[in-house]
């Protein structure tokens, strides 16, 4: 197990767990709100959908791709590899635009038309065809269950981090913690509050939670922003000094990297362009937001306030990032920029010490939001696709309420249980899983909104398809990591034949131990998108065309009731 | 023949305009960043409001760009449509 306790590791004491403490207390309170906001007599789409009733704010808020990464990983990128990691992130420019205006209005009309709920049941019903809905659930909960069990052991670690004498406090999703009492203690106290106010106040809970920890991130970004550049004497001078630190590398493309790799050529920056576009509005989380809207009005003001926010939150964020690289001395774990740099520009002015702890509980609060919706997900997957589909298809309010929290409390044991003995690559298949919903499903949800031709096969095809090249690719990635681990410098036998065909690592991207294979130097996502593209119109062109009734339905205007004599 | 649904209709425009946005900044960006970003001599740096000069030019600037885009899409291209009764057999009864 690595040590992971720095010598000269800061430990913000006991603010940070009284402000996470706060974040519990307040998510509890806001799922209790939200609980007496449901009707009681429409359990499931009150439930899972806060009956279509997202306004502005909840929905510009949670919508996107917004989650505690925004506040873990991203800073250690910018002080690992410099300004070039404002490019990596530089697609979010249009990222509220098409976040709404590509499939939201559809997305919202179809859910309506068919009343659905989830988005393995709007396909289902789009297409009228069980397969469809099943496919897309399966793969849904395959994607959000990798995903959650990492943001159970993130909010795990940071419960431990925070228990004065724990050591440093490090805002990271993939740290190597050492299990012990602490951290089980940290993992049973986020499982069950998580759980527990989701279950209370359904998707509402979910989304003022997420709400919630927006604002405070927002307020977090703009007071280190203002305390940390003038510490560093502005920008320029922030800038400078670093790349006197470091190399040239820090300040151009394709950014700076001790090891000799190119972080992100051309190739990968073509990538992030596509891939932060079509992960924010493809993937199943996004769209079962956007099927909440409350109208198209809401949509409108959504995208101008996420515009607003984003603008807010990531150019910010890189500023206070190269700043700490000026003020603090090089230390070995990127993912304690925030912590330090936070603790470090606090610590003179009044209130720093809870101040510190406000900002560092953001994540922890977006963490918990963000497992709160997946829960939701699949636990909405679970009951809608599998209990009330195959095993009781006329059960009663009740049954269907007792079964969906029997199904929560169910998704919450296993992303427990799961932690009991963390898998050793775990975030390896968060990557994966992330990336991949926008692998499988930006065509199909294009497909079901403007394509009259399309078919259930033509979009399982494009969701099998996306997925598995994608896959694919990630797993040709380990195999070449392994044959390049096995072969050494000069590798024989197996290994040797394997870098014959995949030839040697092409040393871009992170230094990660489990990376993919970049197929002519761009990401994964891209072939998935392509091979999602051409198989779901190939085979939408070769099946059966879809019965003119079901086309009419979704793509022709409704008949006016004649007006009476 | 039947009328297309007005929702499609506004929709369809609106996904091909918000396209068309992706891909001006895609391109623009890609470009400025890729000629003036990569294979740099670090003499050459300059500073545009403390941003290195092709971060400004080549993010910063066209991000800037983007939201008021964003604003002049939402509130003078998009149009409101009804997107049906979300609860229509409440509605009946």
């Amino acid at each position: 197990m690595p040590e992971v306790i720095l010598a000269d590791a800061p430990s913000p004491g006991l603010a940070v767990l009284g402000a996470l403490l706060v974040f519990i207390a307040a998510s509890v309170w806001l799922g209790t709100m939200a609980q007496r906001s449901l009707k009681k007599q429409r359990f499931l789409e009150g439930f899972f959908l806060g009956n279509r009733g997202l306004g502005a704010w909840t929905l510009a808020l949670t919508a996107t791709v917004q989650s505690g990464g925004t506040f873990m990983g991203f800073p250690a990128l910018v002080y690992s590899h410099g300004w070039v990691v404002t490019l990596w992130i530089g697609s979010y420019m249009v990222v509220p635009l098409t976040g709404f205006a590509i499939v939201g209005k559809r997305l919202a009309q179809i859910s309506r038309k068919t009343q659905t709920v989830t988005v393995p049941d709007m396909f289902r019903e789009r297409y009228a065809a069980p397969r469809v809905g099943l496919t897309a659930s399966l793969l849904i909960i395959i994607f959000l269950s990798f995903t959650m069990i990492a943001q159970f052991k993130a909010g795990a670690t940071i419960m431990k981090l925070s228990i004065p004498g724990s050591g440093a406090f490090v805002l990271s999703e993939d740290l190597p913690v050492e299990i012990d009492m602490k951290f089980y203690l940290g993992l049973a106290v986020f499982g069950v509050t998580v759980v527990g106010y989701t279950m209370i106040g359904g998707f509402l809970a979910s989304v003022w939670t997420d709400l919630f920890q927006s604002v405070m991130m927002a307020f977090g970004v703009m007071i280190l922003l203002c305390l940390a550049l003038p510490a560093a004497g502005g920008m320029e001078q922030a800038t400078v000094v670093a790349m006197e630190r470091t190399g040239p590398g820090y300040v151009f493309a394709p950014g700076y990297e001790p090891g000799g790799r190119d972080f992100l050529p051309i190739g990968l920056a073509i990538s992030m362009f596509f891939i932060w576009v079509y992960a924010g509005f493809a993937t199943p989380a996004s769209m079962i937001r956007v099927m909440a809207a409350q109208n198209t009005e809401v949509m409108r003001k959504s995208i101008c306030l996420l515009a607003c926010y984003n603008c807010l939150i990531y150019v910010p964020l890189i500023m206070i990032c190269i700043a700490a690289r000026a003020i603090l001395p090089d230390f070995n774990q990127p993912d304690e920029v925030i912590p330090r740099i936070a603790m470090h520009v606090t610590q003179d002015i009044p209130f720093g010490g809870l101040l510190t702890g406000l900002i560092l509980a953001a994540p922890f609060g977006a963490i918990m939001a963000s497992v709160s919706c997946f829960v939701l997900v699949i636990a909405s997957g679970l009951v809608q696709d599998i209990y009330l589909r195959f095993i009781n298809p006329k059960a009663t309010q009740d049954q269907i309420k007792f079964v969906t929290r029997a199904a929560m409390v169910l998704v919450g044991f296993v992303g427990i249980a799961a932690n009991i003995y963390p898998p050793k690559y775990l975030q390896a298949l968060v990557v994966i899983s992330g990336s991949a919903g926008a692998s499988a499903f930006v065509t199909p949800a294009l497909m079901a909104c403007y394509w009259r031709r399309s078919t259930a096969n033509g979009v399982m095809a494009a969701m099998l398809c996306g997925f598995g090249v994608y896959f694919g690719l990630y797993a040709t990635g380990w195999i070449q990591t392994w044959a390049l681990a096995v072969g050494g410098e000069t590798p024989t036998g197996l290994a040797a034949t394997i870098l014959g065909i995949l030839g040697p690592d092409r040393g871009i991207g992170l230094a990660s131990a489990v990376r993919p294979y970049y197929l002519l130097s761009v990401d994964p996502v891209l072939w998935g998108l392509a091979a999602s593209a051409v198989a779901g119109v190939g085979v939408s062109l070769i099946t059966t065309p879809p019965p003119a009734s079901l086309v009419s339905r979704f793509f022709d205007a409704p008949e006016k009731a004649p007006s009476p004599a | 023949m039947p009328q297309e649904d007005p929702v499609l209709t506004s929709s369809r425009r609106e996904m091909l305009v918000a396209f068309g946005i992706w891909l001006t900044a895609t391109v623009y960006s890609l470009s400025y960043c890729g000629l003036y970003g990569y294979n740099r001599d670090p003499a050459s740096l300059k500073f545009v409001f403390g941003f290195p000069d092709w971060i400004f030019w080549g993010v910063v600037f066209p991000w800037g760009l983007c939201t008021v885009a964003s604003g002049i899409f939402a509130f003078g291209f998009m149009r409101d449509e009804d997107l049906g009764d979300p609860h229509p057999e409440e509605s009946d009864g």
